[in-house]
């Protein structure tokens, strides 16, 4: 447990000058969006009111007030968005082969520790984990400071506050991120533990057989794709609608654990018999 | 002892390993010697688990190698496997946080050895410096076994000398080396045991006092008979 802790603990630190510079970019760029958005709608307000004599009454009827949701659709607040998600998403990659690449090759040093090769996965996946939270948790944070900011530029009169929770919730895009319920929250974050427990399964294919590898590791997500819509297939198409719904979530949580294990001892076992460096 | 019984290993459709056999004793330097490719560094590989085998085994002190026998044996390979980015000191430290037998005392004692600096970051040491942070940091480490891969390849002659010096020193001292080397004019006076390879295969095992001693054979002389056969 120490062991993976400390691999854990290293391993996030390797990413840590990624994950803050996505951080600072996410924050730069939302907060100019809240800028931008919010003095583009002051500037059409006074035009139409100042220049074009319009009503205040008129202008609000016509235009409708400022709110969270107008920076929330904009690609200054989903752009770094979605960065921070192509950047998980290409680590997802590049934590395993930035250790095989290069002049230095660390993976000899990771598998040479004597503790379980299994812990440099979990130690992995759990750097994966901790930077999508830290992620969610830290745009969360932000969220808040960006209603203020918005507050203190557009009047009260022009504005609709929105709480956080009401942005997140409102926003399909938003709430796969922020799920709202906890039984949403497992399914969201579940399934992408499987994915990237399926594709950690994958790479180690590729680094033990090669080529070969590439062609196992697809083999082997289309299988896990098939297991876990298993039950949803089998209710749809061949039972007639057989299962209740709390069967059938029963049913795919059983198939996501069953694919998770199988995912961590295939992966464990590839480390410790075929990987090779 | 390291046992290495009957190990195949195929590339592809290439067979690397047909079936080699040998052993290292502890307190001995086993110098293995074949030309480039004949499989010498995947021996090494697969005595480490660092490549499967296709068949045989490899026994370390009578025991299939598992995760506690790398504090038992390490493997210095011909390239750093430290990342670039770090001191040698954080190097030390990352050794110092994961391997119980690691030994500061004998790191400081490399280190001054060595002529290193401890603030000297990796990605900024020449090729002679970086082979000596290798074996820094696997020769501070208190294990029974140690496996070099060409220690000697592409440094110059003073920082040779120095990483020949080690083995004349108490740094290796009571341990079982394997050695992978060209270099052999450096350190054949220092070897005990040879083993030759050849088209995969063990051609000679032989211990070079005996060699030197009974036949009055140098490694070079037997190296000769057997590969210009």
């Amino acid at each position: 447990m120490k062991k993976y802790l400390q691999l854990v603990n290293f391993e996030f630190n390797r990413i840590v000058k990624l994950f803050t510079v996505l951080l600072g970019i996410t924050f730069v760029a939302q907060m100019i969006g809240v800028v931008v958005q919010s003095r583009s709608y002051l500037n059409l307000a006074n035009e139409k009111m100042y220049k074009e004599m319009m009503p205040q009454a008129e202008f609000l009827e016509s235009f409708g007030q400022m709110s969270f949701l107008q920076i929330a659709k904009s690609s200054w607040f989903f752009g770094p968005i979605a960065l921070c998600v192509a950047g998980v998403a290409f680590y997802i990659f590049f934590i395993w082969y930035r250790d095989w690449i290069g002049k230095n090759t660390f993976i000899y040093r990771l598998l040479m520790l004597p503790t379980s090769r299994l812990n440099i996965f979990f130690a992995k996946i759990t750097t994966i984990l901790l930077m999508t939270f830290g992620f969610v948790a830290v745009q969360l944070i932000m969220i808040p400071i960006e209603i203020m900011v918005l507050k203190a530029m557009v009047p009260n009169e022009f504005r609709l506050d929105m709480g956080v929770m009401e942005v997140v919730t409102i926003i399909p895009e938003l709430t796969l991120i922020f799920p709202s319920s906890f039984m949403q929250f497992i399914f969201h974050y579940g399934l992408g533990l499987l994915a990237v427990s399926v594709l950690f399964t994958g790479i180690l294919f590729e680094r033990s057989f090669k080529w070969k590898g590439i062609l196992a590791g697809l083999l082997y997500g289309a299988l896990a794709v098939v297991v876990l819509l298993l039950p949803l297939l089998l209710h749809e198409f061949v039972l007639n609608n057989f299962f209740y719904p709390i069967e059938l979530l029963v049913l795919e949580i059983i198939m996501g654990l069953l694919v998770l294990s199988a995912s961590i001892w295939v992966s464990g076992f590839l480390l410790k018999k075929k990987v090779t460096v | 002892m390291i046992e290495v019984k009957e190990i195949e290993k195929r590339y592809g459709r290439k067979k690397i390993l047909k079936g080699v056999s040998f052993t290292a004793e502890k307190g001995e330097i086993t110098c293995l010697i074949g030309i480039n490719g004949v499989g010498k560094t995947t021996i090494l590989k697969a005595i480490m688990a660092l490549t499967p085998l296709h068949k045989g085994q490899i026994l370390i002190d009578g025991k299939p190698i598992d995760k506690h026998s790398f504090e038992k044996i390490t493997f210095i390979p011909d390239s750093l496997t430290m990342l670039p980015n770090m001191t040698i000191n954080e190097a030390m430290e990352f050794m110092k946080d994961f391997y119980t037998c690691w030994n500061q005392k004998r790191a400081n004692e490399l280190l001054g050895f060595f002529r290193l600096e401890p603030s000297s970051r990796i990605s900024s040491l020449s090729k002679g410096n970086t082979a000596k942070v290798n074996l820094l940091l696997g020769l501070a480490l208190d294990v029974d076994y140690v496996l070099m891969d060409e220690p000697f390849s592409g440094i110059d002659m003073f920082s040779r000398e120095e990483i020949a010096n080690v083995f004349t020193s108490h740094l290796i001292e009571n341990r079982g080396v394997i050695i992978t080397t060209h270099e052999i004019g450096d350190i054949e006076h220092l070897l005990d045991k040879v083993v030759l390879l050849d088209d995969g295969l063990v051609t000679k095992e032989f211990s070079a006092e005996a060699a030197r001693e009974n036949e009055g054979k140098s490694v070079i002389d037997v190296m000769r008979e057997v590969y210009q056969k």
